[in-house]
């Protein structure tokens, strides 16, 4: 489709900034982590881009913008900004622009503060453009982006006492079409659906969306695993994804006793759940997501450990490992799907699970909103991959 | 103006995390109580670890205080099936299974326990020790434990004003000896308790304390030590009551058998505690 302007595939830092600072709460005693939680990009109005980032208390909104040339020839001012005397201007000129080097300035337009007694853990803009969410463990406020001062709460899932808590908020996200509607999952593997119309505080949810658990997978761990690490929405709206800890399940919005489609990550780890447990790889918070809007083509797409992750073609119903990898892979190189396997004899260029580097964990992935370039982080790298060019 | 961010890279582990490399995933014959046990030692781990954070992740102690409670409510139901009362007393040790003497279990008995049930839970620990003595764990401690961390965990709203450890006669808590022993080992958790309780209100974790018996807060405590040879027991160093409540949740050294006798002779050394804790916490 598009022309291959993405043929060379090579990418360059663009812009690099410090969103957050380690703050330091002296009420509480206690150090806010700088470390970013969630990044949303604002739909493009004008030339600059917006970006929503959070780290776990506080939400800040960024204008990127570029200059790449800037005025030259002022009457009043000396190229170095010093003022001339007038008396000394003669003659008048139009200043003009001049390119100059590229330069990316990030500046931040708003500081949504003070709303979070909990770690925020997603923020989702409303298909408004005006509005957007945050959610933390227990709430959810509701903001505009023009107004940092207050917010409204809701969703509070907080019991009167503490001691009866027993499920957290885990994601939110709103619909991408209908901006009155929201969903946030829970640490108990449940989606609930929100109307804002319905009333202020969304405590009541206009649906449920929950699978019956497999007594036959029932172990010490199957709470935990059913924890919901992410919700997203398919571009339709008619659709929406979730990530477990071994699972990605596509949900129905029309049906909420079970998913239309469940999709197996890393099935081979069911049997380790105790190890697991043991060095907290249990709790790691695996995103997932959607392929761009092309409507031929549903892939989604989550991470793994030792540096794989998966995707998984809904129409086809083939799946893939890749591994995102310098020592494996080359630039330009198609990557080779891996194999992992599971128990018995090891067929050639397969790993066994044992052999699986659990520091290795891709839990962000991201797909281009329209070309089939995506972008896969691993600790400490970022890969950008991109459909082969026939 | 252009913000400068400096980009930081997390230390590469050299090692692969040696994880996968549990008894319980590993082995295919561990019976599904000790494989229990095992599970619920780490996580009763777990969440003494976390409350030893000035910031416990609210999310993971959630999911743990339920596999707790999940665990606790599993044993309870196969104890319900048992055609004899089984004693509140043992508390499990994660070297649960390999520390046993091999004669039977040994016993704590609260001074409140009849001769008639401790003749019971001996004559249970005897058919079938191993399991008798995984099986059992006070019910009471382990919801204290997770209500406490979950109340400390609702650290910023509703914080209520302090209020100081009130002697209310005989509900007064009266704390063990050997843990003041044990303290040798565990300074270091203590430190960070001490931490936890600089941001948190000790009022928070002292409701519970009122609602439980006396004696079910001490019945595995080791005795042992409190032969004729102690005149002067050593003085505790301050600690606040929920610390005190969740001993039970660490590991013991292996527990050894003890008369309800010892238990008397040191009573009114233990009051003399409370005394001091008292005066310590009230302030």
């Amino acid at each position: 489709n598009k022309t291959p302007s993405h043929s060379r595939g090579e990418y360059n830092v663009y812009s690099t900034f410090q969103s957050h600072e380690p703050e330091f709460d002296y009420l509480k005693s206690l150090e806010i982590e700088e470390k970013i939680n969630k990044i949303r990009w604002l739909p493009q109005k004008n030339a600059a881009q917006f970006l929503l980032s959070t780290n776990d208390k506080t939400i800040k909104l960024w204008k990127i913008s570029e200059r790449d040339k800037r005025p030259e020839g002022y009457n009043l001012k000396e190229e170095d900004g010093r003022y001339r005397d007038p008396t000394t201007v003669t003659t008048l000129r139009v200043p003009v622009f001049r390119p100059m080097d590229l330069m990316v300035e990030a500046s931040p337009r708003r500081i949504f503060a003070n709303a979070h007694t909990y770690h925020i853990n997603s923020i989702s803009i409303n298909s408004d453009y005006e509005t957007y969410l945050s959610a933390d463990d227990l709430r959810i406020n509701l903001w505009h982006l023009e107004i940092t001062d207050r917010s409204f709460n809701i969703v509070d899932i907080k019991p009167a006492n503490m001691e009866e808590l027993t499920e957290v908020i885990t994601a939110a996200e709103f619909h991408p079409n209908s901006c009155n509607t929201f969903v946030y999952s829970s640490s108990k593997g449940t989606i609930r659906l929100c109307d804002m119309r319905a009333s202020a505080l969304c405590d009541r949810h206009s649906k449920l969306f929950e699978e019956p658990e497999d007594p036959s997978n029932r172990s010490f761990f199957s709470e935990i695993i059913s924890s919901i690490s992410d919700v997203k929405f398919s571009h339709s709206g008619r659709y929406m994804m979730t990530r477990d800890y071994l699972s990605v399940k596509i949900w129905d919005l029309n049906m909420e006793n079970r998913p239309v489609e469940t999709y197996q990550v890393h099935e081979y780890l069911r049997s380790k759940l105790c190890s697991l447990y043991e060095n907290d790889c249990i709790f790691d918070k695996f995103e997932c997501c959607w392929n761009g809007s092309d409507r031929q083509v549903y892939i989604v797409m989550t991470g793994s450990y030792n540096n794989f992750f998966r995707m998984f073609d809904r129409n086809t119903k083939r799946d893939i490992t890749l591994e995102a990898s310098r020592e494996n892979n080359k630039p330009r190189t198609v990557l080779k799907p891996r194999k992992v396997c599971a128990s018995g004899k090891r067929k050639k260029d397969e790993i066994s699970v044992d052999s699986l580097d659990f520091n290795k964990k891709i839990l962000h992935t991201a797909w281009h909103p329209k070309e089939n370039i995506i972008a896969v982080a691993t600790t400490n790298n970022l890969y950008i991959f991109q459909d082969k060019m026939n | 103006m252009l913000g400068r961010g400096l980009k930081r890279k997390l230390s590469d582990y050299e090692e692969n995390m040696a994880g996968l490399s549990s008894a319980f995933d590993s082995s295919r014959n561990l019976p599904y109580p000790l494989k229990r046990q095992l599970v619920l030692n780490m996580c009763l781990t777990k969440l003494q670890t976390y409350k030893m954070l000035v910031e416990p992740n609210l999310h993971r102690s959630v999911l743990i205080a339920n596999t707790v409670r999940q665990i606790q409510e599993e044993m309870r139901q196969e104890s319900n099936q048992q055609p004899i009362n089984v004693c509140p007393g043992i508390t499990p040790s994660s070297h649960s299974y390999t520390g046993m003497e091999s004669s039977g279990i040994p016993l704590q008995l609260p001074s409140g326990i009849s001769q008639q049930e401790s003749n019971c839970c001996d004559l249970r620990s005897v058919e079938d020790p191993i399991e008798n003595s995984l099986l059992i764990v006070s019910d009471d401690d382990m919801s204290s434990a997770i209500s406490s961390i979950l109340k400390d965990l609702d650290f910023v709203e509703d914080i209520s004003p302090p209020t100081c450890l009130v002697p209310t006669g005989d509900d007064q808590p009266k704390f063990p000896e050997n843990t003041g022993l044990k303290l040798e080992d565990d300074r270091q958790d203590l430190k960070g308790a001490e931490c936890v309780f600089g941001s948190f209100e000790i009022s928070n974790s002292t409701s519970y304390l009122k609602d439980l018996a006396i004696d079910d807060i001490f019945e595995d405590i080791d005795t042992s030590m409190y032969d004729s040879d102690f005149c002067c027991p050593p003085l505790m160093p301050p600690r606040p009551p929920s610390l005190a409540t969740e001993e039970p949740l660490k590991t013991f050294p292996s527990c050894n058998s003890s008369s309800a006798s010892n238990i008397q002779i040191c009573r009114t050394d233990l009051s003399e505690l409370d005394h001091i804790m008292e005066i310590l916490v009230g302030s």
